[in-house]
């Protein structure tokens, strides 16, 4: 069997931030030339560095850079790429993309673009599902007209209901609503989300569980008829549908679950005919699961997979691109101890998780055994409103779940990001709940956590305080006695400053 | 020097005194020997305390600054004694107008209200798009709208003027 690198000359890496780096390291790894791209924003950015050629796409807004297919198709003609990775997010879902690619002969490194299609649209996969006898929520089969007939479905299925774009994955469009009165105003900016994410308003209903947890199968099926599953990831620590933190094995299965929690993974990817790696989600209550979704690409979380595997998913992903055979025995692989992972997302918890954007410095990232950060993040990058919040992936590998909390708890006690606001100090906090700690928790733990206070810590924090203000004052008084009461080496850094975060 | 102090849910009075290179902080009865020298920024401190070295954040200007330590980030607010007198005299202002502002930058999908109509409390007024997630901004209490501050399609930094939310007559 020839080596990747042969079948592949040189890979494109559509995307940036801390995915295309990462797509980029298994790059280098297996020998295989690499193309980045880039936005006019990240000119500097660590995933245009690591390539062993960086391409501009345009400026800053995705729709004029990331999502650019005739740009990016030209790009890998004019570079010479045989295959190109798409990350997640960006055009890693966009079937019209794969397609593209598909006439173009170049090798798009996920699912067949008709796969990809059956699951991206969310109705045709829940018809797909049904036919292939893979449970799933309540609710309708076929798109709503207006808000009208969403009223006249929920009517049917009963409150609470969830609208969800047809066209939508990872969150996006969805709107939960618990009365009538708030059906119209749901309908309204859930679909014009959703027209605006995907040009695609479609919206559908489904009946909306009330305690349930997030858990979903990751698998791989290579061109040759093979599919197999590399067990769970628990993803129910999350809001507003965004993660925060996962882990595997999940706490809420038994084997038994577990294994036809699996089978059902492997049997709805069989029914689309799925190849490469994709991730099957699930709603689980009260012991049942429902098919939610599935995502039909590397996930954000795979690393999690990847500790307890011992398994490279992207390498995996191009030997089945360039046509080669899953190399796992018959018994599928084997899976050892705990991982978790905690996205440090641009974000501010302390009010309302609203975006947070700023220059990053004071970067301090954790490290010491069996961590793993995924990080684009350097010192002096801006963070902007154009892209995912998705900053770095701090993940732990332990060989039981105590094990791996205290360790990401001792690894999230090492990171500092500076400049801008992120989640992991609710993490942290979240580390620390009794009930997360007993396993005991649904998608509505984040939403009603209450980080407690510490009061020997606001002690510090306030003495600390003190410090800098005093010293902040004693600082400024020195620079009053230059003449004209700020040096020019100030003024030459406060113009550079304030070129820096003018958006 | 004295100092008001607020974190988490107490406000505390913290005295400094600058000794031996170092200062000598006091609160709440308890005195805390502190050395600090500069970080990586003259913001950011490398400080010894109470037995232990760390680094320690902090972002901000003068009276509200957030500080980091040990992975955790809390928001401190901070004044002086002239400073706290001044606040003081300032609180006897009046339940006027209210100024609906950016919670974050953002861009203005649609605005639902239009100047002079009456809104209740909650109702949305106008969506914000940011990161790709879309944002109803709600009116804080019932009122009239004196006045929209932005346009659809509009960009606005954090904390920017929306719009204006006048109470209604008794």
């Amino acid at each position: 069997m020839p080596t990747i690198a042969t079948v592949f000359r040189k890979v494109l890496v559509a995307n940036r931030g801390e995915i295309a780096l990462r797509v980029l390291r298994t790059c280098r790894e297996l020998g295989i030339p690499t193309v980045a791209v880039y936005s006019e924003a990240d000119r500097g950015a660590l995933h245009a560095r690591a390539a062993d050629e960086a391409v501009l796409l345009g400026p800053a807004p995705p729709r004029e850079s990331y999502l650019r297919i005739d740009r990016l198709i030209e790009v890998a003609r004019e570079t010479g790429a045989e295959a190109v990775h798409p990350g997640y997010g960006f055009l890693a879902e966009n079937a019209g993309f794969a397609a593209r690619c598909e006439e173009e002969r170049l090798v798009f490194v996920g699912p067949p673009s008709k796969a990809m299609r059956a699951m991206g649209d969310k109705l045709s996969a829940r018809r797909a599902m049904e036919k292939a006898k893979v449970p799933f929520v309540p609710g309708t089969v076929e798109p709503l007209a207006d808000a009208r007939a969403a009223a006249a479905a929920a009517e049917r299925f009963g409150y609470p209901v969830a609208l969800k774009a047809a066209a939508g994955g990872g969150g996006k469009g969805i709107r939960v609503v618990r009365d009538p009165s708030g059906l119209e105003g749901a309908f309204r900016t859930g679909s014009g989300e959703a027209a605006g994410a995907f040009g695609d308003g479609r919206l559908y209903l489904e009946k909306y569980l009330e305690a349930p947890r997030h858990v979903e199968v990751q698998i791989l099926a290579d061109a040759h008829g093979r599919c197999v599953a590399l067990g769970e990831r628990e993803c129910t620590i999350q809001r507003r549908h965004q993660k925060l933190i996962e882990e595997t094995p999940s706490p809420a299965l038994d084997e038994a679950t577990r294994r036809a929690m699996e089978e059902t993974a492997v049997r709805a990817a069989t029914a689309v005919g799925y190849v490469n790696a994709g991730t099957v989600e699930f709603l689980l209550q009260e012991g049942r699961f429902y098919f939610l979704e599935m995502n039909t690409r590397l996930q954000v979380e795979h690393p999690v997979t990847e500790f307890v595997t011992g398994l490279d998913l992207v390498a995996e992903q191009l030997r089945i691109a360039a046509g080669g055979k899953l190399p796992f025995p018959p018994g599928g692989v084997k899976r050892r101890g705990h991982a978790i992972e905690v996205r440090v997302n641009a974000e501010d918890p302390d009010a309302g998780f609203v975006p947070s954007t700023g220059v990053v410095r004071d970067l301090r990232l954790p490290s010491g055994p069996w961590v793993r950060v995924d990080s684009a993040l350097f010192a002096g990058q801006e963070v902007t409103l154009h892209y995912d919040p998705i900053l770095a992936k701090v993940i732990v590998w332990a060989p039981t779940r105590p094990e791996a909390i205290a360790r990401m708890e001792r690894a999230l006690g090492e990171l500092h990001v500076g400049g801008v606001r992120t989640g992991a100090p609710l993490a942290l906090a979240v580390l620390r709940d009794p009930r997360f700690r007993a396993g005991d928790f649904d998608t509505h733990f984040l939403e009603r956590f209450d980080p407690p206070r510490d009061p020997a810590r606001d002690e510090i924090a306030s003495v600390l305080a003190a410090v800098w203000r005093h010293r902040k004052r004693s600082r400024g008084a020195g620079r009053a006695e230059h003449a004209d009461g700020l040096s020019p080496w100030t003024l030459l850094g406060r113009g550079d400053r304030q070129r820096r975060v003018r958006p | 020097m004295k100092y008001f102090v607020v974190a988490g849910e107490s406000e505390r009075e913290v005295v400094l005194e600058e000794r031996d290179g170092g200062y000598l902080v006091t609160v709440g009865g308890r005195a805390f020997e502190v050395e600090a020298s500069e970080g990586a920024n003259p913001d950011d401190l490398v400080v010894r305390i109470s037995g232990r070295v760390l680094s320690a954040s902090f972002e901000g200007e003068e009276e509200e600054v957030r500080v980091g330590i040990d992975g955790e980030s809390r928001p401190v607010r901070i004044e002086d004694e002239r400073e706290r007198a001044a606040h003081e005299a300032e609180a006897g202002a009046s339940a006027g107008p209210r100024l609906v502002r950016s919670p974050m930058p953002g861009f203005v999908v649609a605005v639902l209200v239009a100047e002079g109509e009456a809104v209740r409390a909650d109702q949305t007024l106008l969506i914000l798009e940011a990161m790709k997630m879309q944002n109803e901004i709600r009116a804080p209490s019932a009122g009239r709208v004196e006045r929209l501050h932005v346009r659809p399609g509009e960009t606005v930094g954090s904390a920017a003027a929306l719009a204006t939310i006048a109470p209604l007559p008794p």
